[in-house]
């Protein structure tokens, strides 16, 4: 929603057109400057950051009636769409100190010198040819690496233009009593996270099945999930880390063998830490006590490999503890 | 989020990117389906966003900053954070839990009445273990004291009569 929020390219024609016909007609230029006017002031003499209500003002379609009608919705960056969202409005505390501190550091840290002239030594293909020992080797899908089929991410070299950062926060709180009792966990469980993460919270319903707690896929609505981008990712990180994490008891960190092997960093909450966030502390008597969810928070960076995620993390203010893996 | 895509539409895509928590408003299947010819029209809704305040926060050593939050309380007073908290001061002897115990006397109770795990543990810095010797020269200085004591009170006086023997009275 926020202009950091990548997009998908979806319909360059129709953005094409807005951006050749702004909807907005240019202010009107008044011919004469307006002198100082002793009697009263008159319409004409208004200033004109104002709008004028009989202006003729562009409104959006309210409905997408698909990429053939002739009445296109504008773009969903252009402040007359519906889809429209503002900002952002702010600089975050965190923000500010990855681009002033943190990203120069890690950029120095990961220099790696090669003299002029360097070239380095050819690595063999990441799939494998088929040796053709058989006549049936040819045209075959090329084999995968070895050790298992997963291509791992290739990891450039860190250069100023891919330094690793953050890129956006997921919220995810499961919510397993939604489906055995009622509805109000997941009420409860979607306004905390909403409490704490400013964004309104998406719900999902099960995939799997889980007899235990009598829950089954595709009826029960049992999870909660917020995606913070941009300005509400950097605002809810400081918060996290400068004022939640430190209060926790007995927080050792996140564990070293968290993430997925590509700069995603998984660590989870439970209810007793997500009630310290100070949104819920200010008015914790009017969430149920017991309905508090825990949550699990996934970093995800443009990082490659966990190892530089972890760096930056760490760098962030987020400490790490035990077996590092990857 | 994908209001202008032509072809690939998914059932859930409006519903979704506004992000409503009743889950009787959602809709049923999350199939991804292909639409050649949409002839419906799909509701752009506005999206929603949750009211928020600027909050300042002051931090235990009285740094402060502001941020954006949905709590209303102007200001945020917090008394534990990355200031004062051990995990973020790993080297700060001021947070750590050292054992006070600069008259020794705890080394000496040690000493004394102390199992063999405590009475034998190495000591646990410089401080303590000066401590713990002084103590132990206190101790042997004071013992020795105690003896010339007993020597002097005990010059030009006989030896003391050895203690009357208790009458056993079921003995006959």
């Amino acid at each position: 929603m926020s202009p950091m929020r990548p997009r998908p390219d979806v319909c360059r024609t129709t953005s094409a057109i807005w951006n050749r016909h702004p909807p907005c007609p240019p202010r009107p230029v008044r011919a004469h400057p307006i002198q100082p006017c002793a009697i009263g002031i008159e319409i004409n003499e208004l200033p004109l950051t104002q709008t004028f209500s009989f202006r003729y003002q562009f409104r959006s379609p309210k409905y997408d009636r698909g990429p053939l009608h002739p009445h296109q919705p504008p773009p969903e960056s252009h402040p007359s769409s519906r889809l429209f969202v503002p900002g952002p409005f702010s600089s975050p505390r965190a923000e500010q100190s990855y681009e002033s501190t943190v990203a120069p550091d890690i950029m120095t840290l990961c220099y790696v010198h090669t003299p002029p002239g360097f070239k380095p030594p050819p690595k063999a293909p990441r799939l494998r040819e088929w040796d053709d020992s058989s006549p049936y080797h040819k045209n075959r899908v090329l084999r995968g690496p070895r050790g298992g089929d997963v291509l791992r991410l290739l990891r450039k070299p860190i250069k100023f233009n891919n330094i690793p950062e953050i890129e956006r926060i997921t919220i995810h709180s499961y919510v397993k009593n939604a489906a055995a009792e009622n509805s109000t966990w997941l009420h409860v469980a979607g306004i905390a996270v909403q409490a704490i993460s400013n964004m309104r919270v998406e719900t999902f319903k099960s995939k799997s099945s889980v007899a235990t707690w009598g829950i089954h896929p595709g009826r029960d609505t049992v999870a909660v999930k917020a995606e913070l981008f941009g300005e509400n990712m950097y605002h809810f990180l400081g918060k996290l880390v400068d004022v939640v994490l430190p209060r926790i008891k007995d927080w050792e960190g996140v564990k070293g063998s968290s993430g997925d092997s590509s700069g995603n960093i998984t660590f989870g909450l439970e209810p007793e830490s997500v009630a310290m966030f100070p949104e819920i502390e200010v008015n914790y008597d009017m969430y149920p006590p017991k309905m508090i969810p825990g949550c699990h928070i996934t970093l995800h960076t443009s990082a490659k490999t966990d190892k530089d995620a972890r760096l930056l993390l760490s760098a962030m203010g987020l400490p790490f503890y035990g077996k590092i893996v990857n | 989020m994908s209001m202008h895509t032509s072809l690939r539409r998914t059932a859930a895509s409006i519903t979704t990117s506004t992000t409503t928590i009743l889950p009787s408003r959602l809709p049923q299947s999350s199939t991804t389906f292909i639409c050649s010819q949409c002839r419906h029209a799909t509701l752009l809704r506005r999206p929603k966003r949750p009211y928020t305040f600027t909050q300042l926060i002051t931090l235990s050593d009285g740094s402060t900053f502001t941020h954006r939050t949905t709590s209303p309380a102007p200001i945020y007073r917090s008394t534990r954070d990355t200031r004062n908290s051990v995990l973020w001061n790993p080297s700060s002897s001021k947070l750590m839990n050292v054992e006070d115990d600069e008259a020794g006397r705890l080394a000496a109770f040690r000493a004394k009445f102390g199992r063999s795990y405590d009475a034998a543990a190495p000591p646990t810095d410089d401080n303590s273990a000066d401590a713990k010797q002084e103590a132990a020269e206190a101790k042997a200085a004071q013992a020795e004291e105690d003896s010339m004591l007993d020597l002097i009170s005990s010059f030009g006086k006989r030896a003391p009569p050895p203690p009357p023997e208790k009458k056993n009275p079921y003995k006959k």
